[in-house]
């Protein structure tokens, strides 16, 4: 530590560190554009001047490095009169359309304006004018605004990994603008909008709607992948305007991913269910939620309850309910006496599932020096924990894939192994082995005909040669014929080379699930079962077949038999839900309800409604409380979600027991069909959110497959496979389909 | 997109810089594909050129776009660079570019209708000693006078 004084008040320095990183711990502000704590520094804006004694000019603060003894001024008349100054050169070609800016109000460059900025112009030359071209759904540029302060061309460079604007032209002529017409494609790309200090770069879904100040700014937590990034929702009168990042190091930094930046947008679409419906009679009649309730009540007495055929009630529920919304669906039926309840939807075999601990904190990541990614694309999985992998790459870790296919990285991979669905066990078997022979470790049984090919080799050195390293199983193996021995092969690799693991072949908020134990215990029937099993009732909350089944038509024809009757909630409308139910209670989506997501760290992070739900639509949670009143369950006295969570805290945490087996003897042959829904396709409010749908991610709807696989199938590239335009690239491993749908799933040939 | 005789040469220039380090190649790359297509570089070409250095599009964009030695629009067979910055504005440059404008019959930015020559104007070639001076593709022509580039104009072929 040093000392170094500051406007004549001595402030403790680490050495080396630029003087604006002290200024800003200090809380003396120091006007600034192109700086930017998370990018690199460039000292281009010349802003943050500041008197330095001894210098003979002043020094910008973003680069000056500090020393013991240093004097600074911030405020003297040198400094300010060379930050009024640049301020003075900034806005010669500003256009000051502040009136008609989405930015005023929130403007870096107009609140620096209004401290450092002159009453008068002296430039009365004409200013330029830049024209504007489409740079995609997300983003509005107005680039005449553009100070060339370049934090956007840093970012894609830096964080985003894939540059897309870039400064063309020269001197006057100086511009901002991505190269390519397509428009920006970064899955991060929204985080461009935040850093970008003037409005040069707005959100285009928000535009021309409101100022910032007309808004109330409520923190609250994303709930689209592992990671639960935070967030402020800005809402007026009752309604999302939109969503910007907030600050936590621990978990998302400073930036969020552009599917948590602009799902709001599903909130207001017109497909929302509004009101609570039942079907009499094969028509469906608009209900008060008391009429809706008693008879979704009524339903569940005559059809199951009555008849003490508990064992037939089934409760399931997808990845996106809360924490507590799981738990309450749970002690209904626990409570009613069932134990058939699950959230594993689109698991073709619940014998055959992965069990792996994640135990790697998401800023660990950063520092690890290697990583072995297993069936994952992670860039557009879990944009944010590829994120901290990509730092890791910058300080030189190496990264390994084991996919079925060559995704698009934003970072450097070190071999990009692809591996058929039914080789990536026996790769990751050999790896063991490898690593055995090398500990000289005693080889199990089945490790011994096991073949050690040269990928296995290569992928053993470097896991015993790192310091720190991660094994990644992500959600492309969910349905591999060897999940578990891959997941256990994966363990058993980790233990032996003290390498962490992370399983993100899980999504939203499973890890809720898991932790409040929503998958059937004791004699209770898993989802698979369930759908073969003569049922007589269901509770399915916000489930929509034909995205979050891997069989849309054994799911359907199950809640559809005749003395079925099905108890829906849902948050939108949906005709294959409406074939099927006999209740739809409308429930509330993001942002419109309280409760709890847990991330893959533990981290459990609980936020409260930001806004009310529309017209007659409720929180979940307060529906099934209401329900289980209604049925006469006792112990469901809960006046907010709270309550519900602190219950939680008392229960037993569920303990997951699973076998180590390793079977290495599976002989499956054929075509292996991995479907996927697009990474803006997985839950109902990003299907509806128009904005991320017109990017090109949310178009992302191929089948991919090889051309001997092609040939196999019969299908040439202008075909449909399973209803998806096929794609041929020999990107793809052998015997493999890899489908990104945006579209519903299609049974047909489904297996 | 780009020749065989063409890569050659920018990898010529590859190996004149540390390994890994191709980018540095990008200014000489460019020249080299400019000039086997029509002494222009469209969309696709400056991709071409990226992809071949494994650089981003808009990377190789920003130098592209940076330089006057590369031509964006259609340019004449010859390409004759007006100076107009200071030394060569105080000798009389701009009643020379009138005058070569009104030989040419065509604007500064245009193409002759034959598709011979364009000129522009640029600012300081470093050749203020000679000023008024152009150059035409990689000559200088200094001490400029209305005659003389008369004569320099009606040689060209």
């Amino acid at each position: 530590m040093i000392e170094i004084e500051i406007n004549g008040n001595v402030v403790k320095a680490k050495a080396g560190e630029m003087l604006i990183q002290v200024t800003d711990r200090e809380g003396i502000s120091v006007p600034r554009f192109c700086y930017h704590k998370k990018l690199s520094v460039v000292a281009s804006c010349r802003m943050c001047l500041v008197d330095v004694e001894g210098a003979p000019k002043p020094q910008p603060a973003c680069s000056t490095p500090v020393n013991e003894g240093m004097k600074v001024h911030t405020q003297n008349d040198k400094a300010k009169a060379s930050q009024k100054a640049v301020m003075e050169f900034l806005l010669i070609n500003h256009p000051l359309d502040c009136p008609i800016c989405d930015q005023g109000g929130e403007c870096e460059l107009q609140d620096v304006a209004v401290e450092y900025g002159s009453d008068i112009s002296r430039f009365s030359e004409s200013k330029r004018i830049v024209p504007d071209g489409d740079i995609g759904a997300l983003i509005q540029a107005d680039m005449t605004r553009c100070i060339h302060c370049t934090r956007c061309v840093r970012f894609g460079l830096e964080i985003a990994g894939m540059m897309e604007m870039g400064g063309t032209g020269r001197g006057e002529h100086l511009k901002i603008e991505p190269f390519l017409k397509e428009g920006i494609q970064s899955e991060l790309s929204g985080n461009m909008i935040d850093v970008c200090p003037v409005g040069a770069l707005t959100s285009k879904p928000f535009r021309y709607e409101l100022r910032s100040w007309q808004m109330h700014s409520m923190p609250n937590i994303a709930r689209h992948d592992l990671v639960g990034s935070n967030l402020f929702v800005q809402t007026y009168k009752g309604k999302v305007k939109r969503v910007v990042s907030a600050d936590n190091d621990l978990i998302n930094e400073t930036w969020i991913s552009d599917r948590d930046r602009f799902s709001y947008e599903g909130l207001t679409h017109k497909n929302r269910l509004l009101e609570p419906q039942i079907k009499v009679q094969g028509q469906w009649q608009q209900v008060s939620w008391k009429v809706a309730l008693d008879y979704a009540v009524k339903g569940l007495n005559s059809h199951v309850l009555k008849h003490q055929k508990v064992n037939q009630l089934g409760g399931l529920a997808s990845s996106t309910a809360t924490m507590e919304e799981f738990y309450l669906l749970k002690k209904i039926l626990t409570e009613v006496g069932c134990d058939n309840i699950d959230h594993r939807l689109n698991v073709k075999n619940l014998d055959n599932v992965i069990t792996l601990d994640s135990n790697i904190k998401l800023g660990a990541l950063e520092k690890i020096d290697y990583a072995l990614i297993v069936g994952a694309n992670i860039r557009l999985e879990q944009p944010m924990i590829n994120h901290r992998l990509r730092k890791a790459t910058k300080k030189g870790a190496d990264i390994d894939e084991l996919n079925v296919m060559a995704f698009d990285f934003n970072h450097p991979l070190d071999t990009k192994n692809i591996t058929a669905p039914n080789k990536i066990a026996p790769t990751l078997a050999g790896v063991l082995k490898s690593i055995m022979i090398s500990n000289t470790q005693e080889l199990p049984d089945y490790l011994l005909a096991v073949e050690v090919g040269e990928v296995a080799n290569n992928i053993a050195a470097k896991l015993l040669n790192s310091r720190s390293s991660v094994i990644i199983l992500g959600e492309h193996i969910i349905n591999n014929e060897d999940a578990s021995t891959i997941a256990n092969l994966i363990t058993q690799i980790a233990q032996n080379t003290n390498s962490k693991t992370l399983n993100l072949s899980i999504t939203a908020n499973t890890m809720s699930a898991n932790w409040v134990g929503f998958v059937p215990q004791n004699s209770g029937m898993n989802v698979n079962t369930m759908l073969a099993s003569d049922m007589r009732g269901f509770i399915l909350l916000d489930i929509y077949p034909q995205y979050d089944f891997h069989d849309l038509e054994t799911a359907v024809k199950a809640f559809t038999k005749d003395d079925t009757f099905v108890i829906s909630l849902n948050s939108f409308k949906d005709d294959i839900v409406a074939g099927y139910s006999n209740v739809i209670l409308p429930i509330a989506s993001v942002y419109e309800t309280s409760g709890t997501q847990l991330n893959i760290n533990n981290d459990m992070q609980s936020y409260t409604a930001a806004v009310k739900a529309p017209d007659e639509v409720k929180p979940a949670w307060k529906v099934l409380k209401v329900m289980a009143d209604l049925l006469a369950l006792p112990s469901f006295h809960y006046a907010d979600s709270a309550q519900v969570l602190a219950e939680i805290f008392h229960q037993p945490q569920t303990k997951h027991t699973h076998d180590e087996n390793v079977n290495l003897t599976s002989k499956h042959h054929g075509i292996s069909i991995i479907w996927q829904n697009s990474p803006y396709s997985i839950d109902a409010v990003l299907r509806h959110s128009n904005a991320l749908q017109k990017t090109k991610i949310g178009q992302m709807n191929s089948a991919y497959m090889n051309q001997a696989s092609a040939e196999t199938l019969g299908l040439s590239a202008d075909d449909k496979y399973l209803g998806v335009p096929v794609v041929i690239t020999n990107t793809v491993a052998d015997d493999c389909v890899f489908i990104n749908a945006n579209q519903a799933v299609n049974t047909q040939g489904q297996t | 997109m780009i020749s065989i005789d063409a890569k050659k040469q920018i990898d010529a220039w590859i190996l004149k810089y540390p390994k890994d380090r191709q980018s540095s190649a990008v200014m000489q790359a460019l020249k080299i594909v400019q000039a086997e297509n029509k002494n222009r570089l469209s969309a696709d070409t400056i991709q071409a050129v990226a992809d071949y250095l494994d650089m981003p599009g808009i990377a190789v964009q920003e130098v592209a776009t940076f330089y006057e030695n590369y031509n964006h629009k259609k340019v004449g067979k010859h390409v004759i660079r007006f100076c107009h910055n200071i030394s060569c504005m105080l000798n009389g440059a701009d009643d020379l570019i009138l005058h070569l404008e009104n030989k040419l019959g065509v604007k500064t930015g245009e193409v002759t209708p034959d598709g011979l020559i364009s000129a522009k104007k640029v600012e300081c070639l470093g050749a203020c000693v000679g000023a008024p001076m152009f150059q035409i593709n990689d000559e200088y022509f200094e001490n400029l006078t209305a005659d003389k580039i008369d004569q320099i104009v009606d040689n060209l072929k």
